[in-house]
């Protein structure tokens, strides 16, 4: 592990910041895995495994076929599964990918929707848009967008959306109750979410649910399982189901399907 | 665009206004009608952050590089950042 890439320890824990201080944070880490690459769930903190494999590695042990992919596309890799592998998008179909970094899970989305489907990713980190929007350019994508904008407040018109993906970004919202009803709104009726991200399996030590630098890093801003299930159902959410699961100690990664119901 | 919201009150749609044109839009601004606020795009990127995510001293420079472009009601009523003071010295 690389110290010298590790942001710079915070002397607030997080019971004493801000919704605004918390993100302001998450960006300025996320602008540090846009420069300087390094794993999501690699934090200092010894109460799960941390993956050090690094992007590329990451992505192949969850089943991405990066074959044809720049490195500038993997390197930042920092997901906790596979949305797209796990959801059925379909050609022509709007698909908007909450938090999404450098742009790997929009790829694999843009080539099945095709021409004349589209792919929008929203990410907070002036950095990965960039980065995403040049790796875009660089494999020839004409059917993605991206814009700069807060997941909590999506800047998505209602019902225009036909699937939502996410990969292990929620987790990182302060306010996660939010995120899926804005979720929500921009679904159209029947339209699908696929997310994949860190809940918690047991409480984590005081030291780590209060560090800001374990909140980067995917695990203190979890929420148990069930409290996360019942935020996407409270949304209005149906059919809300765990498909698969990887456990490790005191997180899991869950891999997560729900729908908009056709008829309000 | 066509799909594009405000992301503070949601409205639909939102007003373009186009400074520098290739493939992409390259430059311009992005307006609510209903809540005044603009939101700008740099490098190709709409930059679509709520307001506490916003900085002034990152945005006013965007205002005064375009003003002579932006609408006078952005430049003077605009939010969450405006150059009204400026504007009217």
């Amino acid at each position: 592990m690389n110290k010298t890439k590790k942001p710079k320890p915070q002397t607030k824990t997080i019971n004493k910041m801000t919704a605004e201080e918390i993100k302001e944070t998450v960006k300025k880490g996320y602008a540090e895995v846009a420069t300087s690459p390094k794993s999501c769930c690699d934090a200092s903190c010894d109460c799960y495994e941390p993956f050090t494999g690094g992007g590329e590695t990451l992505a192949t042990s969850l089943g991405y076929n990066i074959e044809n992919m720049p490195k500038s596309v993997t390197e930042s890799f920092a997901g906790c599964g596979n949305p797209v592998a796990l959801s059925n998008i379909k050609e022509n179909e709007i698909v908007l990918d909450l938090g999404s970094g450098a742009g790997l899970d929009m790829f694999m989305a843009a080539k099945k929707v095709g021409n004349k489907g589209k792919v929008i990713g929203v990410d907070m980190t002036p950095e990965m848009v960039k980065k995403a929007r040049e790796n875009a350019e660089k494999l020839g994508f004409k059917n993605v967008e991206f814009r700069l904008g807060d997941i909590e407040n999506l800047p998505v018109d209602d019902e225009s959306i036909d699937v939502i993906i996410s990969n292990c970004v929620i987790n990182l919202t302060p306010d996660k109750p939010k995120t899926f009803r804005e979720a929500y709104r921009v679904l159209k009726p029947g339209g699908r979410m696929f997310v994949s991200d860190i809940v918690l399996e047991e409480e984590l030590p005081k030291e780590v649910k209060e560090s800001i630098e374990g909140y980067v890093a995917c695990v203190s801003g979890a929420l148990e399982e069930q409290k996360y299930l019942q935020a996407i159902k409270d949304a209005g959410f149906e059919d809300v189901t765990v498909i698969d699961k990887t456990k490790s100690r005191y997180i899991a990664s869950d891999k997560i399907r729900a729908f908009k119901p056709k008829n309000k | 665009m066509e799909i594009l919201a405000c992301p503070i009150d949601k409205y639909y749609p939102l007003e373009l206004h186009v400074f520098e044109e290739k493939e992409e839009i390259v430059a311009g601004v992005i307006i609510c009608p209903k809540c005044s606020r603009w939101y700008p795009i740099r490098d190709e990127i709409p930059e679509m952050l709520p307001d506490e995510l916003r900085e002034e001293k990152d945005e006013l420079p965007f205002l005064r590089k375009w003003k002579n472009q932006i609408p006078k009601k952005i430049l003077t009523k605009g939010k969450p950042f405006n150059i009204k003071t400026e504007i009217e010295k």
